[in-house]
Order: C-alpha cells, then structure tokens, then sequence
C-alpha cells in the first residue's frame, strides 16, 4: 500500500521521518526530548532504587557481616538480626504456592486455548482477569478472617491422615494452625494464577498451526496433540510464566503478612506451622523500628529485590527468547 | 471537523496532566512546611482550640484513649487528634523522629535510647492503670495460674493444656487433651515489656530462675509459637485459635469475648483481672519524681499482679504555641474528666494524688 | 517435525485418556472458582449489607474514633484512594505513554530502548512493598506523611505497566497511518500526537484504566507513606491521610465487630471501586474492536 513517487526509492516511512526530524521545529524537538526523558525514568527510578537500598542497608550489613543472610536469630533489643528464618518463610510459601498454582494454571491456559468455543474462552478469560483485580489486601481479609478459620479441621485430617508417611508426613506435620506456611501458600496461589494462565495463553498461541494440525493429521487426538505439539514448543516459555508467577509470589506482603502466623525463626518443613517471611516482617515491624534496625529492614527490602529482580530478568529473558525463536521460526 | 476537535481534547488533557504532575512536585514542598496547626489566641477557654494533633503508640490503653479522644474533640470542634496505635515502641520511635505530637507508651525510654530524642526532654503523663490478661480460648472456665506455670507455657515446657503443673493448680476442672498455642505480640509491645516483667520480677533469674527470656519490648520466643500485631492482634488470634493461650489487656480481651485465668499475685492468692485489683496494685506503687512508676507485682492481697500503667509522652518544649494549647488542654481532659470515663471501658483510673501531681506537670510543657 | 507421542496404541483408549485429560483441564477451572466465589461472595454477602444499611452516611461520615463502636462512615478512607490514586495516575499515565512512544516510536530497536524495554518489563515485577520503602527514604523522610508520598509510590508501580500496554498498542497502530502523515509534511512528533495516539487510544485508555484498578486496590505502598487519619483530608499535599486499602487491612486484625463490619464494607467498596474500572477498560476495547472489524 506505500505509495512513492514515481522514479524514487521506495522509502521507510521513518527514513522519511528523520529528513523531516532534521529540520525539525522547536516545539517538535521538545517532544521529543520529552519522550526521551520519560523513556529514562525507567533507568533513574531502578537506579535510584538499588542506590538508596544500597546506601541505607550498609550500616546492618556492616553490623551482621554475612551472618544477616546465614543466621536466623532475629532478636532487636540485642542489635542481632539473621534473616534466614525469614528468607525461607519467603521461599517455601512461594514453592506451596506454585506446587498448587502451575498445573492449575497450565491446564486453564491450554483449556482456553485448544478446547473452549469462543464464547466460552471469552467468559473464562473474563473471569480469569477479575481474579486478578481483587486487590491483595482483599484477599487477606478473606484469608484471615475466614480461611484461616474454617481451614483448620481439613489441616488437623491432612496432618492425622498422613502421620508416619515418608514426605507428606513432614510437610503435613504435627499441631496443625490456621495461620500458617500453608495457608500463605494457598492465597498466593490464588492470586499468581491469573497471571500464569495470561503468560501461558500466550506463550501457548505462538505455537503453529501447521503443527498442531500436522499431529491432528496424524490421527492424534487432542491430548496427544497438545503433548506432542504444543508443549514441546511452548516449554521455554511457560517455564518463564512460571517464573514470573514465582517473582509475584515472593514479593507479595499483605495478603501473606495476615495469615502467616508471623512466628520468629521458624525454619521447618511443617508447612501447617506458622512461620513468617520477608515483606511480613517489614510491614509488622518498620513503625518502631530505631536507626540500625531500619537499615536491617532494609537490607533485608534489597534481599527481596534482589532475589524477585534475578527471577524476574531470567523469567524476561526466556519467554522474550521463546517468544523470538517460535516468531522467526513460524 | 469531529476529528480534529477530538484530536485537540486530546492534545488538551496530555497538556494538562503533564503541567498538573509538574505543579504538583513544586507545591509540595511548599505546603508541607506549613503544619497541620492553624494558630490561634492563647486563651485559655479551650473552645477557640484549633489543631491537628499526630500521635502513634501503646495499643494497650489504645481503647481509653479512643474514648477519650471522642469525648475531648466533641467538647473541641476545632481539634483533631490522630492516635494510629502501633505498639509502645512505635510510639517511642516516632516522638523521637518528632513524626508525631505525642506518644503512647507503656514502658519508659532507655537511657541508651534518649540521646536519639530530637527534640530534648521527654515528660511522661500518667493516664490510667489496667490488668493485663492471661486469655485463653479452652472451654473450661476461671482458670488459675501460677506464674511459674505460666511461665512454662510461654516458653513451650509445658505444651497441653492436660500437664499436671496446670492440673495441680486446678483441682477441680476437667482440662482437655489439647495443645497449647502460645501467642505473644509482633510488634515491639510495652505489654510485652510488662507481662515479662511481672514473670521476669515473680519467677526470673533472682526467683528461681525458671523464667529465661528476660524483660523486653520484644523478647525471642521460641520458633513455635504464633504472634497477632497489636493487643487487638492477639486476641483475635486467641478468639480464633483453640488451645491457644496469649496476654492481652482487659478491654480487648473483654470486647473480643475471651475467658481470661485467675493469677496468683505476691501474696499467694489467685486474683480475677479486674479493677479494682489494679487499682490495688496501683495504689502501692512508688512514685519517681518524673512520674514514672511501675504497678507490677505489687504487694498486697487484693493486687492484680500483672497490673500495667502507660503514659502519654510529650516533649517539654513545644514549637508550636496552637498544638501546645491543644495538647495541655487533652492531657487535662485526660487526667480529669476522662478518669471518670474510664472505667466504662475497663480502665482503672489513677490514684487520686498521682492524677493531681500528673496535672501540676502540665505548666512544664511550654512553647520555646 | 517430530511428534515424541505414541500413536500406536488402541484409538478408543486414546480417545479416553484424552477426553480425562481435557476433563482435568476443565476441573483446573472449577477449582480456581471456589475461591473466586468464595472471596467475591463473602465480600458482597458481608460487606454490602454495611455499605448500604446507612446509606449515605458510609460513604459521607468519618471513621469513626472508638473503634469497637459499630456504625458506618469510610468518607476518608474512599477521599483517600480516590485522591491519591488519581494523583498517582496524573504522575504515571503521562510519563508512561511519553515513555512508550519514547520505546516504539523513537527508539524502535536501538540499544538503549531494548535496555529500557527490559528493565520496564523487569520493573513490573519489583515487590510494592520495596516501592513504599523507597519513596520512604527519598520523599517521606524529608516532607513527612502524605497522600503524596503514597502516590509517589504508586506512580512507580504504574509506570512500567503503563508503558508496556501502551507500547503495545502503539504496535498495532498499522504504518501507513504515518505514512500518509508524513507524505503531507507533518513532523515526527506532531505526527505521533495528532495521528497516531488518536489512533491508539483506546486500548491505552483501556490499559490505563487497568493500572489504576490495580493501584486503587495496593496496600503495602502506602503503609509507611500516608499515615491515619479519622477525618476527611482532600489535600493530597500536606497531613497524613488514609485508603481504603489500608483500612481493610487495620481492620483485619481488630477483634472487635464493629471494626470487623467496617473492613468487610471497606472491601466491598474497593472491589466495586476497581471492578468499575476493570469493566470500563473492557467495553472500552471491546467498542473499539467491534469499530475495527
């Protein structure tokens, strides 16, 4: 549809643009620089971010040493803080979180895109997207008011029934609460899952047609299909959904600071005991907290960072490279 | 035609909210400067007040001081007071940050901490003495408890309700095979402060020494228990939680419904969380002369023997002479009017001449 | 192409196994309903009796001071998110759509607006409750407690997602929209403000209301830079302040009934709050489908 003068080059519409750019007005230049300007708030704010935590969390790092990281005696009035109950609160309702919210996830996204009629996968991503809108603190509410409620005769069965078992009798473990690991696992992955299944509907679309309908030609059926196409294709890319879910999950603070039990040092298995994690401690104790204990907490504020920032950018990578081969290769 | 229009509404809003967020940025800085007090005539009728007063602190008192506020802001259209709660550490924290205008507290500032007060001198102004409770969510009523027993509990030796050392000191009850939750509090909690003391004080290191973990805002309890942020917190946890076991002071433990255990106090006898057993408790303290006391294991056969005390903290010198005003006539409203209020919301008030020393401590507060 | 399945075994076996696995998949859907019913329903069936049995007192009058008081008034607490939402949204739409065209329309695939592509994606996932302390530190420390400071916070928090839908938009935007710009001599950025954002601008409309939904509903952010209050304040400016998220989450922890009804109502409102949102953003891209073909 380009239309160029006859006898010229047919020509890139921003090639064109830069020869108007280059005896651009003042009123063009200023927009533009503005744009520029916006484009580069992205790289003040991060950096700003990791400046200020870097800055304000030297005092407790230079206190602790590595023993921040590896200890798990968090005691104030003794000026000692490990965080390492804390971290592993963070870790292992993040791993109940995904253990529950991956095949959840995966089977709703390949549902919506292989099986659902159109009118059906409309309401279903529909429905899935007003998930994701219940804000977190709503979520909590519910959780600590009623979840952590009602859930305790179904943890005291879980935890009787699997007495003595080699694994399920360690993580379902003894004196079962309704404030616990489990029940922040349980919420989170209420609320990852809107984002795993958007991620995996995309990442699942980019898979050919021509391979999909070359295995139903086959005489495949539509479960080995999806076994034998799309899942083969998609793998990198959903392994980077799941990250992303995993990232919101660590970084998630109040829905988890209500129904954790915010229990100090607990590092166990016991997934029915309650424990506490990262931003819960922050949010439960930053009011009172004195000049090193507020560099603690924000040393501990950079640990989260850090560790939602590297599964994010891995998570980035993957699905921006799967996303790129399953382009370039269609 | 339509379009263009369109297109330069557009243009139009993009403007405007850039110029808007741009003015934003700037004002800011301006008008937070200004304070939230408007300044008015000095007088002394407390009707022409006019102020917004920041506070933050103990949850402990956090009931009366609702209350009280209330029943002061009615009386004084034109004063605002803001009490966010947060625990007696938060309180502490604040005043020294100078974020707010007074503070609550339950305990009283550590030599080691006074330096970080920015402002100077801190006054302390008692306001009311109440029990703090020993809850419990079993279905066995008028526990009693020994503060050797209750210190085993809370430090996870004796963890079902069916142990022998809680049998022993309740005869007659039918205790259940149950296991015992123990929740303490999260946030940094002058009632942590004293309900350790009174164990620290009654069965600690010069007592025998079953009690382990000292007296503190925040003391490390073991892995295996469970904590509620604010008095509030805990005992909603216990509310929620069978078997479970928490201290809580008497007007949130009352309006969330909890059976709370009678304790043995320094004369042997078993005492119910009442009043007038803190106001016992109370009525034999030693007073220091910055009016700073503790009602902790009090003598006394009628004594509460975890029976706490708190204090609205201010600095000496106030910047700013309409908050001043404000302030001065509050603590009054407290120490007045609000002793009659508080035993509606389970309080004891204080004894009558530490209420009158409390009030001749005002004229110390003064703009400088 | 290889296919890694077996498809020698018996078809009507095959057959079984598939339809139980699609069965499974569509389990996976029933399940995750329970507890979007079970949150949306206690919420109505809990809150929307509070929020309406006075009306309109719940959302004219103060919180009220005794908190073990039973009885309505989340004036400040509704004031409070409008007002800090919207000054978010005034700080973060503009900038985010300057940066999107900044990414899509000038520096396209150059180095640095790949970097900035990536770390705007990266920054989605940074956890809100890292933005409040970091708004803590620069902004509160030194102007004290805010709506200002929340909003700041939740700017940060809107922007990378504003910036990736709109960027996304401005991709669907078709070329010779331009073109047919440029051919008639308008510059660059005249071109991108009167052609090619009209152009987009419902679905950045839509995008737009979507990050607000989602910052009308944040908690953590907040909870170190606005503050209590009991009382009204519509000055975003100056003096502490309060949401209704941050009310929810007061109320939570409080034993007590009445405070218990006012966090069931507060919720009720702010789901209705950002469901509106939601459901705006939703007729708004689908009017602009339908009008697209």
């Amino acid at each position: 549809m380009t239309a160029t003068l006859p006898g010229s080059p047919p020509q890139h519409p921003d090639d064109l643009a830069h020869q108007l750019e280059g005896s651009g007005d003042v009123a063009d230049r200023s927009f533009r620089s503005l744009a520029y300007v916006a484009g580069g708030l992205v790289l003040v704010v991060l950096g700003l971010i990791t400046w200020t935590m870097a800055s304000r969390s030297s005092d407790a790092l230079s206190h602790m040493g590595l023993d921040f990281f590896t200890t798990k005696r968090w005691s104030p009035p003794n000026r000692v803080y490990g965080i390492l109950s804390f971290i592993w609160g963070t870790v292992y309702t993040s791993v109940i979180a995904l253990t529950l919210a991956v095949p959840i996830s995966l089977g709703i996204a390949l549902y919506i895109t292989q099986v659902a009629p159109l009118w059906l996968k409309r309401s279903m991503i529909y429905i899935i997207d007003l998930l994701a809108v219940v804000p977190s603190v709503v979520f909590g509410l519910w959780g600590v008011l009623v979840l952590s409620r009602h859930i305790t005769g179904f943890y005291g069965w879980l935890s009787s029934t699997f007495d003595g078992w080699p694994v399920l009798g360690t993580i379902f473990g003894s004196n079962p609460q309704g404030r616990s690991f489990f029940t922040a696992g349980l919420i989170l992955s209420v609320m990852i899952t809107p984002i795993v299944v958007s991620l995996a509907r995309e990442v699942i679309e980019t898979t050919p047609q021509t391979e999909k309908e070359a295995a139903l030609a086959l005489g495949a059926t539509r479960w080995e299909m999806i076994r034998g196409a799309i899942i083969p294709h998609s793998k990198g890319g959903l392994v980077g959904a799941v990250m992303l879910g995993l990232g919101r999950a660590m970084g998630e603070t109040i829905a988890v600071a209500l129904v954790i039990g915010s229990a100090t040092g607990q590092i166990t298995l016991n997934a029915l005991a309650p424990g506490n994690s990262m931003p819960a401690v922050i949010t439960a104790e930053w009011g009172e907290a004195d000049t090193l204990k507020k560099s603690a907490l924000i040393a501990m504020a950079m640990t989260l960072f850090v560790m939602t920032i590297v599964v994010n950018m891995i998570a980035t990578t993957v699905v921006n490279r799967s996303m790129k081969k399953s382009r370039g290769g269609a | 035609m339509h379009t263009i229009t369109r297109r330069r509404a557009f243009i139009g809003i993009m403007s405007l909210a850039l110029l808007a967020s741009a003015c934003g940025s700037d004002s800011s800085s301006a008008t937070t400067t200004a304070g939230g007090a408007t300044a008015t005539t000095a007088a002394d009728g407390s009707s022409d007040l006019s102020a917004t007063l920041n506070a933050s602190g103990a949850t402990f008192p956090k009931t009366f001081y609702e209350e009280a506020i209330a029943g002061f802001t009615e009386a004084n259209t034109g004063v605002t007071i803001n009490y966010a709660g947060g625990g007696s550490g938060k309180g502490r924290q604040d005043l020294a940050d100078q974020i707010v205008d007074f503070a609550g507290t339950d305990g009283t500032i550590k030599d080691a901490d006074l330096p970080g007060f920015k402002g100077g001198d801190v006054l302390y102004f008692p306001t009311v003495v109440a029990p703090i409770t020993v809850s419990y969510n079993l279905g066995v009523d008028g526990l009693q408890l020994s503060p050797a027993t209750i210190a085993k509990i809370f430090q996870r030796e004796i963890t079902n309700w069916n142990d022998a050392a809680i049998a022993a000191e309740n005869p007659e009850a039918t205790l259940p095979d149950q296991a015992i939750t123990v929740v303490h509090r999260s946030d940094s909690s002058g009632t942590t402060g004293n309900f350790t003391k009174f164990l620290d004080k009654s069965v600690g290191p010069d007592n025998g020494g079953i009690w382990k973990l000292g007296t503190d805002s925040t003391v490390e309890w073991s892995a295996d228990t469970q904590a509620g942020d604010g008095n509030g917190g805990v005992a909603d946890v216990v509310a929620s939680t069978k078997g479970a076991i928490g201290y809580v002071d008497l007007a949130d433990a009352t309006d969330a419904g909890l059976k709370f255990a009678a304790i043995q106090n320094k004369a042997g006898k078993f005492v119910e969380a009442t009043l007038e057993g803190a106001s016992s408790a109370a009525a034999g303290a030693e007073i220091k002369d910055n009016l700073t006391y503790s009602a902790i294991w009090a003598e006394g056969d009628a004594s509460y023997p975890i029976t706490a005390q708190t204090w609205i903290i201010a600095y000496a010198k106030q910047t700013d002479a309409a908050k001043a005003d404000a302030l001065k006539a509050f603590i009054k409203y407290v120490l007045t009017d609000g002793q009659t209020l508080a035993p509606t919301v389970d309080y004891a008030p204080l004894p009558a001449d530490l209420a009158t020393k409390a009030i001749a401590q005002l004229d110390s507060l003064v703009v400088g | 192409m290889s296919l890694t399945v077996d498809l020698h075994g018996k078809r009507s076996w095959r057959m079984m196994k598939s339809h139980f696995m699609v069965g499974l998949m569509f389990l996976a859907f029933l399940v995750i309903l329970v507890p979007l019913v079970a949150v949306i329903g206690t919420v109505v069936a809990k809150g929307a009796g509070i929020v309406f049995r006075d009306f309109p007192d719940w959302f004219t009058k103060s919180i009220p001071i005794r908190s073990r008081a039973k009885g309505p008034g989340m004036g400040p607490a509704i004031v409070g998110t409008v007002v800090i939402t919207a000054a978010a949204s005034l700080l973060a739409i503009p900038l985010g759509i300057l940066g999107a065209v900044y990414l899509h329309e000038y520096g396209q695939q150059s180095k640095p607006a790949r970097v900035i592509r990536f770390l705007a994606n990266v920054m989605t996932g940074v956890p809100s409750i890292v933005m409040g302390l970091f708004i803590y530190v620069v902004f509160t420390l030194r102007f004290g407690l805010s709506g200002l400071g929340g909003a700041l916070a939740l700017a940060c928090l809107m922007l990378p997602v504003v910036i990736r839908s709109t960027e996304e938009m401005l991709r669907l935007v078709p070329g010779h929209l331009r073109e047919a710009s440029y051919a008639l001599g308008t510059r660059k950025g005249r071109t991108i403000l009167t052609v090619v954002l009209p152009a987009a601008l419902p679905g950045v409309v839509s995008g737009c209301l979507l990050a607000i939904a989602r910052a009308a509903g944040e908690t953590a952010p907040l909870l170190f830079t606005i503050g209590i209050v009991n009382s009204t304040n519509w000055n975003v400016f100056s003096g502490p302040n309060t949401s209704l998220s941050y009310q929810i989450f007061r109320n939570a922890t409080d034993p007590r009934a009445g405070a218990q009804e006012r966090g069931w109502g507060a919720a009720f409102t702010l789901v209705a709050i950002t469901f509106l949102f939601t459901v705006l953003a939703r007729v708004i891209t689908a009017r602009y489908q339908r009008r697209r073909g």
